[in-house]
């Protein structure tokens, strides 16, 4: 199927709301021309591609993300939005370990988008880890650094998207987390309008439902750019 | 009426079926090396591998090197291959033990078959356990409440469930007792048990599934790379769609309107036409479930209420022939 970058000449999808396999390759194929367009600074992400490989189509991204140590970061003016609200629930948090943070951590997270045959929506596999260290970080830490405040108890209580479990990536079969993706055909029926979306569309909207409970954030122009106003649809 | 008991007596065959092994504990962790005694045991060939752990951390306890380890940290290897413990231990034999499938032409298989002494003899499937050095990069760790499995086990339904009914919501809106009583049903192969559970889930036999869950393997040579194994799956329904009869050259059979039921051989043609070219005969390969080649006008509905594992799924071994 000839994957066209331009979103107003992608076809509405044909089994919303649900992704066909070539859905998600062209999604995953505009998706990846418009970062180019934004540049990676522009998402932060240290890298963002699309490999096809003998078990299926994948979006490969990462990032790395350093934090400040708890005290540090209530007094930095700069730090508003995005990590403070994480530190707050460390400290609520009656089971969370207790932990002297270092002065910085700084951490990698491996995101792999692919598309599940079974559920016919695409699925976030992640692993996290700390820069420069081999082993792979555990469910307290992906709770700890990169599951907003909002999201925290949804997830941990099976919600909407129900939830984060370990298992084995479908393409390595590496152990690796993957956000339950049982309930995301239901999730972007609520939210797309079906006369409207497109391949592309669908991917942007189902990251920001998905992705954003993973501290996979899509920049604010994203939005502003061309053939996306959609979205307000 | 007939058909139904067939099917639940094939279905009792499978949760029947067992497998001789002989565990032995890894060398490096022993205090006397290679010269601890191996446990041997008939294991349901539906059950999971970790459901051995308590007894053999007690078997070998007095041998192990390190006193510390528990039961959770145990994980198994064939040949130096982890074996991933979330399939079933059937499925673990049908894939990586080389064993020649069951067939209709064999005689029944004769239990002298196997020895102990021979190392030969594929029986009993010789498994070694290893409680330290646990392989992260291959293997998801156990915790001491089998939280971990119990996960793994309902996702996995969940996926079946949503293949068989277009939604997750009836796994999801099952009793929390039966959600749980499911797992254990397995887990102590309660045949009764789970049938009265797993008929809260399935489509009533007058309607037919939305898609067939089945996964085939695919064993794929040493050097091709990680990982070892391919997997193909893609929604299969149980009825053969009008479309893709009138590209199989039946244009006659058209004109009765009836569906055909899609069979194992049709499933395997349309998923690997290159191995399977046709759809009656196997010609270079044959699928493999439960230790038995499964014929290829085998009706894939049928196959998959009688012969699924625990878990709602068929996964069906690739063998090649010749």
């Amino acid at each position: 199927m000839a994957c066209s970058p331009s979103l107003s000449d992608q076809i509405p999808l044909s089994t919303f709301p649900f992704l066909t396999l070539q859905e998600f390759e062209c999604a995953c194929r505009a998706f990846l021309n418009r970062i180019h367009v934004l540049g990676l600074e522009g998402v932060r992400w240290s890298s963002a591609r699309f490999a096809q490989q003998a078990t299926g189509p994948v979006l490969k991204i990462s990032r790395s993300i350093c934090k400040s140590s708890i005290r540090h970061y209530n007094i930095l003016p700069g730090s508003v939005a995005t990590a403070e609200p994480q530190v707050e629930i460390c400290e609520d948090d009656p089971e969370a370990l207790i932990r002297t943070p270092d002065p910085s951590v700084c951490l990698q997270i491996d995101y792999d988008i692919i598309w599940s045959p079974t559920y016919q929506t695409p699925v976030l596999y992640f692993l996290l880890r700390h820069s420069n260290h081999p082993g792979p970080l555990g469910i307290d830490e992906v709770y700890q650094y990169l599951v907003p405040d909002q999201y925290k108890r949804e997830l941990q209580n099976v919600g909407v998207m129900g939830g984060i479990s370990f298992g084995y990536h479908p393409q390595s079969g590496i152990p690796a987390f993957f956000v339950h993706p049982c309930n995301t055909a239901d999730a972007m029926k609520q939210i797309a309008n079906p006369q409207h979306i497109t391949p592309e569309l669908y991917l942007i909207m189902w990251i920001g439902i998905v992705g954003s409970r993973l501290s996979l954030h899509l920049p604010r122009e994203i939005f502003e750019m061309d053939g996306l106003q959609k979205l307000e649809g | 009426m007939e058909q139904q008991a067939t099917l639940n007596s094939i279905q009792k065959g499978v949760w029947d079926g067992s497998l001789p092994l002989q565990i032995r504990l890894a060398p490096s962790e022993s205090r006397i090396y290679d010269q601890t005694d191996p446990y041997l045991i008939a294991s349901p060939r539906i059950s999971y591998l970790p459901s051995l752990l308590p007894r053999l951390r007690a078997f070998f306890s007095s041998f192990l090197i390190n006193p510390d380890s528990h039961p959770h940290d145990g994980w198994f290897s064939f040949e130096g291959v982890p074996l991933k413990w979330h399939l079933p231990l059937g499925l673990l034999y049908d894939l990586y033990a080389g064993a020649e499938p069951a067939s209709k032409a064999m005689n029944d298989p004769d239990d002298t078959d196997w020895d102990l002494d021979n190392p030969d003899s594929v029986l009993p499937w010789r498994l070694t356990v290893h409680f330290s050095d646990w392989p992260d990069e291959e293997l998801v760790r156990l915790d001491a409440d089998g939280m971990v499995m119990n996960d793994a086990f309902i996702n996995s339904v969940k996926e079946a469930d949503f293949l068989r009914n277009g939604t997750a919501k009836g796994i999801m809106s099952l009793s929390k007792e039966d959600s749980s009583g499911l797992w254990k049903s397995v887990q102590n192969v309660d045949l009764a048990s789970f049938q009265r559970i797993s008929n809260i889930l399935l489509p009533p036999p007058n309607q037919p599934f939305r898609n067939i869950p089945i996964r085939i393997f695919l064993p794929l040579p040493p050097d091709s790379g990680s990982p070892a194994l391919k997997v193909v799956q893609s929604p299969i329904p149980p009825f053969i769609p009008p479309s893709s009869m009138a590209t199989s050259q039946l244009s006659l059979s058209r004109s009765s309107a009836a569906p055909q039921p899609q069979t194992m051989g049709t499933t395997l043609h349309s998923l690997l036409p290159n191995l399977f070219p046709s759809r009656r005969t196997p010609v270079l390969a044959k699928p493999v479930l439960h230790g038995a080649a499964v014929p290829m006008s085998a009706p894939i509905e049928e196959v998959v209420r009688c012969s699924a594992y625990g878990d709602g799924w068929l996964y069906v071994v690739i063998r090649m022939m010749g």
